[in-house]
């Protein structure tokens, strides 16, 4: 039994897949390709998988990372690149596979590249950005409300010509979600909130090295 | 539609799943290359009209022929629909996001009376005129099948034309004729007039509503060389009709998330309530190689973990050990789960039996729907109360706890005893549980018992009763809630207004369709759905029609009225219904269609139950 790394990009009408329902439809169509795959054991028995960070209900994912677990020997790293191919949908791509080098507990950063459709603010957005501190209410998984800094957990910013890229802490210890950068921003600033699509285009390790 | 626009729409709504398309299996053609487009239209939302097994056989069937490209829509639920209004966006089918105006047919799926008014608001959504006779072209035709269709009345203003019984078959004979006279520049009106010379199919526009002075159905009259009667289709041998190899998968998760397989159709039983028990006669069971083949095929297809047999009762299948034995041999190796609705363990082998212990188990059910053997009787459910508890026993002692069971509250000749029957036969159970020394240690049983109001259906020996009017509905909930002592029964039942309007649409006449124009624009849509309904509108609505729900649901029906549904055959006679009414009410049942034949009328399709050997 090995483990393997699939990287694919989620895309197109696949953002409206919730984290939970992308559980779902990934083991169907590991099932279909018909990959040798483990399955745990216990009482409610599911093939096994990984998912290195949940993306968010609206944002696209250009470097996402699932591994699941082969119980074939022979079956190769280009066998399940191929089957998985055979089984994907449009929106969904599989860009390669490959036995994992790090763990998933080591990621640290992830990137993501903000457009907006309306990008007026671009000035008001780099002085935000260029605070020391920017004090927010972040809501926690059990309902709590803290108050967190934001500056410690943005990593780095570029502005561009149709919106920013940001690169926030990631990972199952600490993470920020670009959308509170964005909330904060239009609340603390007053500026009327536009929309604006994101795209999740890198994922780090604590080190800053790209994440494989 | 831009795509960027589109997303930001739906970011903006619940569950953007729901409208996004794109799901493993949704078919997707080059519109330039198809002659038909077709938009299949579910009156309620994405998660239940993707349950729904007709839709997917038909979507797949139509999609398999190279002219036609069928797309799927559902009802938007209220946050999305008002995106839609707001941005003046048509409704759109899932696939091609194209407005389904510009479609050839406009297909609804009629499962429930309670959909109608979603009918009409899909119809406003697309931007077309709600009455037929408003739109004057040849396309988008608007079309209607399911079981609602066997009384279409209370719909005819508005739909162009319906399909009576199984759709297989007549659907497409229904297309390739458009195709002919849309090839020719025929107006409407020819093509539904040749249209409906094709079996099973019912132009209302070409019939004439009469009505006596007490109110009742005087006549349905024909045009000059229309058919008087329309006869129901049926596909005669399943185990050659098409069948999907493949569900579209969805992302979301809907109500039944998981393969189905069809076994057969029809049902031997003859239940005196059930429209479906009479409607889809006769019986046709597909074989055991069948099933087998086209199970697998689906698991392989769509990658679900989980498989159901679908009937309408899975014990009654003639080989439903084979089948099963078969079924076990692959499923288990695969990681799937087989689903098994609606079956009865007690005559199964030892050896199968533990076969299916690794089957993932739902809950135990059962459906007596009477409460005293005497009500049992009448309404012909061949289900004693020794079965049941003797059921209910093996199952304890094989570890259950808790038992479902579902029963109808204002059946023909009920009693007040019959309602205290059922609290009384809940006790029985609890008592069978605390009685078993081998029962769970440290357990508490939970019997839960689900009580839904009787709705009389055309179509069934009931098609005559009166439906007990809303305050009976609401004294004997009732008392039925003061018979129940215990806390181990938990009683649950359905919302008294909702029965009471349902029974009003089910035999309604073509005059109800002013109702349901009415209340729509009024504001009632998604009926079905509590948070939705809106009885009083519905009550202003008859009123300002002057008609009177009670004159629908609440009167006895003489023999010799004419029905709204006189001029529909569903092979069953009226003669048959007839006489099981009078059976009913001498308290009398009915053998089953396999112990012998009570010569219903169904065998006219020769097909069937009615021809296997015995």
């Amino acid at each position: 039994m090995r483990n393997v790394r699939i990287f694919y990009k989620k895309k197109g009408s696949m953002k409206f897949v919730s984290h939970l329902d992308m559980n779902r439809f990934m083991s169907r169509l590991i099932a279909k390709s018909k990959i040798p795959v483990w399955y745990t054991e216990g009482f409610n028995q599911h093939i096994y998988m990984n998912f290195a960070l949940p993306l968010s209900l609206g944002f696209e994912g250009l470097y996402e990372v699932l591994d699941i677990r082969l119980i074939d020997e022979d079956y190769s790293l280009d066998d399940v690149l191929t089957a998985l191919k055979n089984v994907a949908v449009k929106d969904i791509e599989f860009v390669s596979v490959s036995e994992p080098v790090m763990q998933m507990k080591n990621i640290g950063f992830a990137r993501y590249e903000l457009e907006f459709e309306d990008f007026g603010f671009a000035d008001a957005l780099n002085q935000f950005l260029k605070q020391e501190q920017i004090l927010c209410q972040k809501t926690g998984k059990k309902g709590k409300v803290k108050e967190i800094d934001l500056i410690p957990k943005i990593k780095s910013f570029e502005i561009c010509e149709k919106g920013i890229n940001l690169t926030l802490v990631a990972g199952s210890e600490d993470n920020l979600n670009p959308s509170l950068v964005m909330d904060t921003f239009f609340s603390q600033c007053e500026i009327s909130p536009v929309y604006y699509t994101v795209a999740r285009t890198m994922i780090y390790n604590k080190d800053g090295e790209e994440f494989i | 539609m831009e795509i960027k626009a589109f997303e930001k729409m739906l970011l903006s709504v619940q569950k953007p799943g729901r409208y996004s398309g794109g799901e493993i299996n949704s078919v997707v053609k080059d519109k330039s290359k198809v002659d038909v487009r077709f938009a299949f239209c579910f009156p309620d939302t994405y998660e239940i009209g993707m349950s729904h097994l007709g839709m997917k056989i038909l979507y797949s069937q139509f999609n398999s022929r190279e002219d036609i490209w069928c797309e799927r829509v559902f009802a938007p639920w209220l946050d999305f629909e008002e995106v839609l209004r707001e941005n003046n966006i048509p409704l759109f089918a899932l696939e091609s996001r194209d407005p389904i105006k510009d479609f050839d047919f406009i297909g609804f799926t009629l499962q429930y009376e309670m959909a109608y008014t979603n009918v009409l608001n899909m119809l406003d959504l697309a931007g077309l005129p709600l009455k037929s006779k408003d739109r004057k072209d040849l396309s988008p035709l608007v079309v209607a099948g399911g079981p609602c269709t066997c009384n279409s009345e209370p719909l005819a203003d508005f739909i162009d034309l319906f399909f009576i019984g199984e759709g297989e078959e007549v659907d497409l004979e229904v297309i390739d004729l458009y195709k002919e006279f849309k090839k020719k520049g025929a107006s409407k009106e020819e093509f539904l007039r040749a249209a409906a010379k094709i079996e099973g199919v019912y132009v209302p526009s070409l019939y004439k509503d009469e009505y006596n002075a007490d109110g009742t159905l005087k006549a349905l009259t024909p045009e000059d060389g229309v058919a008087p009667v329309v006869k129901k289709r049926i596909i005669k041998d399943l185990d050659k009709s098409y069948y999907p190899e493949k569900f579209v998968v969805p992302f979301i998760e809907i109500v039944h998330d998981r393969a189905v397989q069809e076994i057969f159709r029809g049902c031997i039983r003859g239940c005196r309530f059930c429209q479906a028990g009479f409607i889809y006669r006769p019986v046709r069971e597909k074989s055991v190689d069948t099933i087998n083949n086209q199970a697998k095929c689906l698991c392989e297809s769509t990658g679900y973990d989980e498989i159901s047999l679908s009937s309408l009762s899975t014990s009654d299948y003639r080989e439903i050990e084979p089948l099963l034995n078969n079924l076990l041999e692959w499923t288990e190796d695969s990681h799937i789960s087989l689903a098994l609705p609606s079956l009865r363990i007690d005559n199964f082998s030892d050896e199968l039996l533990e076969k299916i212990k690794h089957v993932r188990k739902s809950g135990l059910t059962f459906a007596p729907e009477a409460g005293t053997q005497r009500l049992r009787d009448v309404i012909n459910k061949n289900l004693t109360e020794e079965e049941i508890l003797t059921t209910c026993r093996t199952a304890f002692a094989g570890g259950y706890t808790s038992v479902k069971l579902y029963f109808m509250l204002g059946l023909p000749t009920e009693t007040d005893e019959d309602l205290v029957g059922i609290a009384e036969l809940g006790q029985r159970i609890v008592n069978a549980y605390y009685s078993m020394p081998e029962k769970p240690k440290g357990k508490s049983v939970n019997v839960s018992i689900s009580v839904s109001t009787f709705v009389p259906k055309p179509f069934t020996p009931f098609q005559f009763e009166p439906q007990i009017t809303l305050e009976e509905i609401r004294r004997r909930q009732e008392l039925l809630k003061n018979s129940i002592t215990t806390k181990k029964i938990s009683l649950s039942y359905h919302d008294s207004a909702t029965s009471f309007l349902e029974g009003a649409f089910a035999r309604g006449d073509r005059r109800m369709g002013a109702v349901i124009e009415k209340a729509y624009k009024m504001g009632c849509k998604f009926d079905s759905w509590t948070e939705c309904f809106e009885p009083e509108k519905w009550y202003e609505a008859f009123k300002e029609c002057n008609l009177e729900p009670e004159f629908y649901a609440n009167r006895t029906r003489e023999y010799g009225e004419i029905t709204p549904w006189e001029h529909i055959d569903v092979g069953v006679t009226k003669n048959f219904l007839v006489k099981e009414n009078e059976l009913a009410h001498q308290n009398k049942t009915t053998p089953n269609c396999r112990e012998k034949c009570s010569a219903c009328g169904a065998n006219c399709y020769g097909e069937g139950v009615c021809f296997e050997k015995r």
